[in-house]
């Protein structure tokens, strides 16, 4: 039988035992179930539950007192809010541009290695992403001081002042960056490995023969064949970045005047404080903002299509 | 082809989240606590021999390892109380634990600055304390008093004093034990750098969190706190004009050091000899004993200079209590617990005298319980590393000077966004002290107090 | 038949795993220094936590760019072993791997074929929800989760540390990429023999798409393992304390304020556990690099 006969009998729906049909039908419900269940239980029923909080003013102890609105319009009305957003606004900035050509020089140069090398690169980018977070701040801290640090003096061997990477509010932005530029490329970079590994070699050489540079390879081939990993991988980044709160909370602690509080580290100052109706309302802000900025990634990559 | 999500799957997303949360806000969700609002007072055992099983929570380190120590002591007076000793990361763990109120310790190891905050968790401690109130440092009461009870048992008293580099100092013809102000201070600072033209004599730290707590030891010693007893803000007052105006100068005639407690730029600049005067609480001379190899024996503490002639001439900054949450099973057994380590000379002997875990002794606080820290009865050694003075002495005689009046209010750490980050700005040359104080009150009332 | 001659802009057949002969040219000096420098760049800050942990731990306060190999000792490592419950850190970190692992690895796979192949009414709005989860910070849930737990009677237990946002929903959103790759007509023919529809799954999707779901299990093993918000939060006992939490229980004498005594220390004893905690994890990986890879090109997003 050929292939679209083949396909003509499994489509006739008066052909096929009920039983069959039924199993058919229902599968699918059954297969995504253990999700949906998950899904409700732990991520719908928090946040109906974070809605309702929001609009009290609880404490962590006694009653909760309902207030309306107010924790609402404290937030949209308060400047560190803004600010919080903000902060997040300008690490993406930072981060992602970046990361997206670091990470597709990178993949393209390891694509063309010979084979013994790349396996040892390999490794070395994933591990700044596999040490714990805490001692990583330890690092950075160390790494970065003012005057004893070690990328100060190699500032200093080639005669460029000191910094204050971590003590002042305009270098305390792109040193948290760097952390996470440091801790995640190495995993975008083998993303991009494996779009590019896809990508047909016969293209290439077509090119080459027509004299065509290797940049100007990369621009025209490499760069449009890749173009959904790379969306791909900025909507990822993008999600972490305004996610982002375990960095600040080990490294900065939101500061130095509060320049590190992004989104998701102002929201826990709520919690810790104890402050927790408007840290509620806190959450449903941002909730609404990272989705809002997701489907407009979404909308972006299909408009491109 | 559907790869990520069709218009029509928003809509009926949205229309679906919109209908089940209309649901579920009429419905009742996780019960979110009842209207107990009596403060409970903790009652001590009456049985001669106490029978049951606590758990106590301890910062992970050395402290935990000397009170961990204590603990056998502790059992050949009550040898039917079983201790549950561990190490937690209390800063982390405790909100969440008393909000679930599921296997809640019965006795915390807590900061003061934090103690308030929890007040509605735990045990008031009025009654229990109330033989050895008169007998303890004001500071501490009033550390953890709210509405009028207390809720920590009070652990160590940090006396603030100032370290001086005594060799250095001499060699540059300065004597700091002539010191007796802030003014002489900043006299001794100017006499310094001229004798020696890199340095910036005098420490400004640069966290905003211990700078903040650095500005408390200073208002402590005026008899004075950002948060007064009724909750009210005392920011806006001649004594914190006088403390804003000192940190000022220091910063502006280049008089100071600007760094984080202990990072590698403070320590460099205390081992060459630039920064010479360390106002700080007495657990600084943990850095001259292990950090500071090459001026080892060079540093000497001193009370700290007086805001005005004759004044008090020691604050308190930092310090720690214990506190019994409500929902812990045997709390009254944990009392007994931290009525021996503080009020029991085999307690308080074990934890401050020579001990496996500090050969000498702990010396970086000293007991809230002023029996305990009595001058001439030294329970730590003379201190090596400060020239073999007899550092028991001079804390204690500066802790006894320390005034009460200086509550904690609630929101003393959230305080830190404003009124510890307003003073770093200050620090950098930014704003003035008047600008500190208007900027920094502002931001406390309306983002801290007016949402309590 | 499908079509042996891969097209750039057509989704390659899942079982094309086998590496193509192609000429390398070589790179340029250019490209080596940069690829070099990128790797020193990576290693460096980690090899000096590693080299640090054995060093004297106030030296590693004081001098932290000084290494005096003979003041090197195993203190650290050993002070580590003594006060740090990073016994059960492994413990429990292995156990949430095996656990929740298991479960993402058996159900997401399982959803994502549902929306693969399957066409069922509230598909996308089913679908939207695992976007959804994509989308949601941790920490906007936390204290609502918390309570949750708390109501049943989950707190500091194994299933608070696993249920929750156990079936990764970039696990399912990739999955659903690889599975749509598998040719229809395997699964028609699967039909036509009568084999359930689980069977299908069983016998005909797991197969072919293994080198994906191998790569899937290097990324949830990771992703699990660098888990921090959620831990931290729920696990309030050492006894369920995971990896990530042990050593940020640590680090909290450090981070923020050094109030305290021993702080060096404490220091020495992070970077002692940090490098014990790098090693399962950098060996996995280094083994598994090839699966990893072959994963992700199994399914990869195209371009």
């Amino acid at each position: 039988m050929t292939t679209s006969a083949l396909r003509s009998a499994a489509s006739q729906h008066v052909r096929r035992p009920s039983a069959a049909r039924l199993r058919r039908r229902s599968a699918p419900y059954l297969f995504v179930l253990p999700f949906v269940a998950i899904f409700l239980a732990f991520s719908v029923y928090p946040l109906v539950f974070t809605a309702r909080l929001s609009f009290t003013n609880w404490h962590g102890s006694g009653a909760a007192e309902w207030v309306g609105w107010d924790n609402y319009a404290y937030l949209l009305a308060n400047e560190a809010f803004w600010g919080s957003l903000g902060n997040s606004a300008i690490l993406w900035l930072l981060i992602v541009p970046v990361q997206v050509v670091l990470s597709v020089l990178v993949a393209v140069l390891l694509n063309s290695a010979k084979l013994r090398l790349r396996g040892l690169y390999r490794v070395a980018f994933i591990v700044p992403f596999v040490t714990p977070l805490v001692a990583v701040a330890q690092i950075w801290v160390v790494l970065f001081d003012q005057q004893y640090g070690a990328i100060n003096a190699i500032l200093g061997i080639v005669g460029l002042p000191d910094i204050g990477w971590l003590t002042t509010s305009t270098w305390s932005k792109p040193t948290l960056a760097l952390l996470f530029l440091w801790k995640t490329t190495g995993f975008i970079v083998i993303i991009l490995l494996s779009g590019l590994q896809s990508i047909d070699q016969s293209m290439y050489e077509a090119a080459e023969l027509d004299g065509a540079s290797k940049l100007r390879q990369l621009w025209s081939i490499t760069v449009p064949l890749l173009r959904r990993t790379i969306m791909f991988a900025v909507v990822l980044q993008t999600l972490a970045v305004f996610q982002m709160f375990a960095e600040p909370f080990v490294v900065t602690q939101g500061g130095p005047y509060n320049s590190t509080t992004t989104a998701g580290y102002y929201l826990y100052n709520h919690i810790t404080r104890g402050d927790l109706g408007t840290g509620a309302a806190n959450s449903f802000l941002l909730v609404i903002l990272v989705m809002a900025l997701s489907l407009s990634f979404v909308r972006l990559l299909r408009a491109k299509d | 082809m559907n790869r990520i999500m069709s218009r029509r799957g928003v809509r009926l997303t949205a229309a679906g989240a919109v209908a089940v949360s209309a649901l579920a806000l009429a419905a009742c969700g996780p019960d979110i606590g009842t209207g107990e609002t009596t403060s409970d007072r903790l009652q001590a055992p009456t049985a001669a021999q106490p029978e049951g099983e606590i758990t106590i929570w301890d910062r992970s380190g050395d402290l935990y390892e000397v009170f961990d120590a204590v603990i056998d002591d502790f059992n050949e007076k009550y040898p039917k109380i079983t201790v549950h000793h561990e190490a937690v990361d209390i800063n982390s763990k405790l909100q969440n634990t008393l909000i679930t109120g599921t296997d809640v310790p019965d006795g915390v190891f807590l900061d003061d600055a934090l103690v308030s905050g929890y007040a509605d968790h735990l045990w008031d401690l009025s009654d229990v304390l109330s033989p050895y109130i008169d007998d303890i440092a004001p500071q501490k009461i009033d550390a953890t008093t709210v509405d009028g009870g207390i809720y920590g048992v009070p652990y160590d008293l940090n006396p603030g004093l100032l370290f001086y580099n005594a060799t250095v100092l001499e060699a540059a013809g300065i004597d700091a034990t002539t010191v007796e102000t802030y003014d002489d201070l900043l006299a001794a600072a100017r006499a310094y750098q001229v004798a020696v033209p890199s340095a910036k004599p005098i420490h400004l730290e640069q966290s905003a969190f211990l700078g903040q707590l650095q500005l408390e030891m200073y208002a402590s010693q005026l008899g004075t706190s950002i948060g007064g007893a009724d909750g009210e803000l005392r920011l806006d007052s001649p004594e914190y004009e006088q403390i804003l105006t000192f940190l000022d100068t220091v910063q502006s005639e280049g008089l100071g050091t600007r760094a984080e407690y202990l990072s590698p730029t403070d320590i460099a600049e205390l081992e060459n000899g630039n920064q010479v005067f360390y106002p700080w609480a007495i657990w600084f001379d943990f850095a001259p004993q292990q950090l500071l190899p090459d001026t080892s024996g060079d540093w000497r503490a001193m009370e700290l200079p007086a805001w005005t002639d004759g004044g008090v001439r020691s604050g308190a900054m930092g310090g720690s209590s214990f506190v019994l949450p409500k929902d812990g099973e045997n709390s009254e057994l944990a009392w007994l617990f931290y009525e021996f380590l503080m009020y029991d000379d085999s307690g308080y002997s074990a934890v401050w005298g020579t001990n496996d875990v500090y050969p000498t002794g702990l010396n970086t606080s000293i007991p809230a319980y002023l029996p305990a820290a009595d001058p001439a009865k030294a329970l730590f050694q003379p201190v090596d590393a400060l020239g073999g003075q007899d550092l028991w002495k001079v804390a204690t005689d500066a802790g006894s000077q320390i005034p009460g009046g200086t509550p904690i209010p609630s929101w003393w750490t959230g305080a830190v966004d404003y009124l510890g980050s307003d003073l770093q700005r200050m620090l950098d040359g930014e704003l003035s002290p008047d600008e500190v104080i208007s900027s920094a009150s502002d931001g406390i009332q309306t983002n801290l107090i007016d949402r309590q | 038949m499908t079509d042996t001659l891969v097209r750039p802009a057509t989704a390659a057949s899942a079982s094309a795993a086998e590496p193509r002969p192609r000429r390398k040219p070589s790179l340029r000096l250019g490209s080596h220094v940069f690829l070099l420098l990128l790797l020193l760049a990576f290693l460096a800050p980690v090899a000096w936590a590693i080299l640090s942990s054995f060093k004297q731990p106030n030296d590693i306060i004081r001098d932290p760019l000084g290494f005096d190999v003979s003041t090197f000792t195993l203190q650290n490592f050993l002070t580590m072993f003594q006060d740090v419950p990073i016994g059960n850190g492994f413990l429990n970190t292995g156990i949430v791997l095996v656990l929740k692992g298991g479960i993402t690895l058996f159900f997401a796979p399982l959803a994502a074929f549902a929306f693969a192949k399957y066409e069922f009414l509230g598909k996308n709005l089913i679908f939207g929800a695992v976007l959804i989860t994509l989308m949601l910070p941790t920490v906007v849930l936390i204290i609502p989760l918390l309570l949750e737990m708390k109501a049943l009677g989950w707190v500091n237990t194994y299933q608070a540390l696993i249920l929750p946002g156990a079936i990764d929903a970039f696990a399912i959103f990739w999955m659903r990429q690889v599975i749509s790759a598998v040719p229809d007509e395997l699964l028609d023919a699967a039909r036509v023999d009568g084999a359930s529809e689980f069977g299908i799954y069983w016998r005909v999707i797991l197969p072919v798409i293994r080198p994906g779901l191998a790569g899937l299990a290097v990324l949830t093993i990771m992703n699990i393992y660098n888990d921090f918000v959620w831990p931290v939060v729920i696990a309030s006992s050492d006894r369920m304390s995971t990896l990530q939490v042990v050593l940020s229980t640590l680090a909290q004498n450090i981070t923020g304020n050094r109030i305290g005594a021993d702080y060096a220390t404490v220091t020495g004893e992070l970077l002692a556990a940090s490098s014990v905690a790098l090693i399962p994890l950098l060996v996995l990986f280094i083994v598994l690099q090839r699966h990893f890879i072959n994963g992700i090109l199994a399914g990869s997003v195209k371009g």
